[in-house]
């Protein structure tokens, strides 16, 4: 047996082999990447395949904005979907295409219609040193505030830091998602929670005004609304062949921008 | 090569063909393993060894950590890796030893009942059921528990005052210890069912006789004599269950808290509703962050005392068995 080991060995590495040669012939444009770019990407892609029949095949996975920025750099799809703006630590050599924008929206448990906040007050509940409803005005119910809010690598945790949250710090207690479906679900069925979660995510939910401004696509659009925050497509290089043609098609075509205005702002 | 093919070589060919492959496919399996606990420690090591010990120990608070870790400026030379995993090590042997231990006191009663006492007719329906049950996926019971029980737990069971006396230190909103040690339960269970009921059907049935022929009742001929010959296998099912509750992780990401505390028992009942996210659990939650060089070093130091606790589970429970053997039997 002893000696049979190396020919077991180079049989194994041929059974490992093969399966990775029987590439796809098709362009295929693969994405990965945030969870709040998803549903958007979803749509664009269905909508560029009515524009060009066949021209390629696409392929949508999620995982967060970090996951689609680690994937694009290391060549495992095409585009990678972010939902936070580059950062420093990001791996070199990638190019960031802005697609559309997207409002956050702070949210509470439908029994509870807190009509607006502060920027003053959003900081206060979510940094800890407001705990009870009762002393939000507004609120339709007392007790601790349960804060929901997104794990450090979420593009939304991002962008609420920087737009709403400035230098304050988001409390250590508070509860951390991993995605916004999470935080939907959370706030649903929580009646003391708030928390933040992408326009997209709000049905069931009472969002609350910001700075008195309704968070809603209307006033995210005419720019009114201040919680906005942008949507990325990145590639290794400047975008080239179908990528480039998809993302050109998103950024310049009628048909897109359409797309965009049902549920996000367009560029243009 | 050259000699002719006759009757007695054909089958001996392809015996050894088969030898081959079969050894070819072993040897895949092994290499993987030993793959795999090479690559994670690798991967791992930069954190253990900015840590040290500590990092095993208590201190500051994990999320806090995570967060500092994930926000390390882009130079190699400053990557930040400053990790107290204490509170995350104390969730995952709570929620474990919390599951197999109620997991264990079922099953042992219900395999007995199944083999020994169930009516053929209860038995036909019982044993595909639970063998069933242990083949459902997490994520099901995660949305059970995410839709049905902490909702429930947290707006029915918890009082607005034991909210607010800890709303200082903890948020209780359902998320907590208790829904995470029952759905955990409910998911091993079945396994350790299926298990020790096959563990008892290879009792011999002259070892179970005799004793029926000494006068012993039905109670405890199963109690001296059958279970005690499976014991070896009941450990086995507890080293299975015990796997499985480890490497949870979306199960216990959906229902167990999304916040690294460590729960007080001196808290009285408030303990068993404080959240609490075992290690599994946190990979997941922070899996986005993967990309961030130090915060992937610093899951992949997770994935690596998971690996290796899983690696003392089997050898622990082989050295368990030992003495049991002389008088157990083996499925």
């Amino acid at each position: 047996m002893k000696s049979r080991l190396p020919l077991a060995l180079a049989v194994m590495a041929l059974a490992v082999a093969v399966p990775a040669s029987t590439a796809a012939a098709k362009t295929t444009i693969s994405m990965s990447g945030s969870t709040s770019v998803a549903p958007l990407a979803a749509k664009l892609a269905k909508g560029y395949l009515k524009a060009h029949p066949r021209s390629v095949s696409f392929r949508l996975a999620q995982g967060g904005s970090d996951v689609g920025v680690a994937d694009v750099a290391a060549g495992r799809v095409s585009i990678g979907n972010s939902s936070r703006d580059p950062k420093g630590s990001d791996p070199g050599g990638l190019v960031w295409s802005r697609i559309a924008r997207d409002a956050i929206c702070i949210a509470t448990n439908a029994n509870n219609p807190v009509s607006g906040l502060t920027q003053a007050q959003v900081q206060a509940i979510f940094s800890g040193q407001v705990r009870n409803w009762n002393q939000v005005p507004g609120a339709g119910v007392s007790g601790p505030i349960d804060v929901v809010v997104r794990t450090a690598a979420s593009g939304t945790q991002d962008a609420f830091q920087k737009i709403f949250m400035g230098s304050s710090k988001v409390s250590s207690s508070a509860a951390q998602k991993a995605s916004n479906g999470l935080v939907a679900q959370s706030i649903r069925s929580d009646p003391n929670a708030v928390g933040y979660v992408s326009l997209a995510f709000t049905k069931g939910l009472n969002d609350a005004r910001y700075k008195g401004v309704a968070c809603n696509l209307r006033n995210a659009k005419s720019g009114q609304y201040e919680g906005v925050r942008n949507f990325w497509m990145v590639t290794r290089g400047r975008p080239a062949g179908a990528s480039l043609k998809f993302i050109r098609w998103i950024q310049r075509s009628r048909a897109a921008r359409r797309i965009t205005a049902t549920g996000w702002v367009p560029l243009h | 090569m050259a000699r002719p093919a006759s009757p007695a070589t054909g089958p001996h060919r392809s015996d050894k063909r088969a030898e081959l492959l079969l050894g070819a496919l072993a040897s895949v399996v092994l290499v993987l393993i030993a793959g795999m606990v090479v690559f994670v420690l690798a991967k791992a090591w930069p954190s253990f060894s900015h840590n040290g010990l500590a990092w095993f120990g208590s201190g500051g608070n994990v999320d806090t950590q995570l967060i500092d870790i994930f926000n390390s400026p882009a130079n190699p030379d400053k990557y930040e890796y400053t990790f107290h995993a204490w509170p995350l090590l104390y969730a995952t042997a709570l929620v474990t030893l919390g599951a197999v231990i109620v997991g264990l006191t079922f099953a042992l009663f219900a395999a007995i009942f199944i083999v020994e006492f169930a009516p053929n007719r209860l038995r036909a329906v019982l044993e595909p059921v639970v063998r069933l049950l242990a083949a459902v996926p997490s994520v099901i019971y995660g949305l059970i528990g995410i839709l049905v029980l902490v909702p429930f737990v947290g707006n029915h069971l918890i009082s607005q005052g034991r909210k607010e006396s800890v709303a200082y230190v903890v948020q209780l909103s359902g998320n907590s210890l208790a829904v995470a040690v029952v759905i955990l339960t409910v998911m091993i269970t079945p396994i350790m069912i299926a298990l020790i009921v096959d563990a008892l059907r290879t009792v011999p049935r002259s070892w179970t006789e005799g004793a029926h022929a000494l006068g012993a009742n039905r109670w405890r001929v199963v109690w001296t004599i059958a279970v005690r010959a499976a014991r070896p296998a009941i450990v086995g099912a507890c080293v299975l269950a015990t796997a499985r509750a480890l490497g949870e992780a979306i199960m216990l990401s959906m229902v167990s808290g999304s916040v690294g505390f460590a729960p007080n028992p001196l808290d009285g009942l408030t303990f068993f509703v404080e959240p609490v996210r075992p290690l599994a659990a946190t990979i997941v939650d922070n899996a986005e962050g993967l990309s961030v060089k130090p915060l992937g070093q610093t899951l992949y130091a997770f994935a690596a005392v998971l690996l290796i606790s899983s690696l003392f589970l089997s050898l622990g429970a082989w050295l368990v068995r030992q003495p049991m053997k002389r008088y157990g039997v083996r499925p």
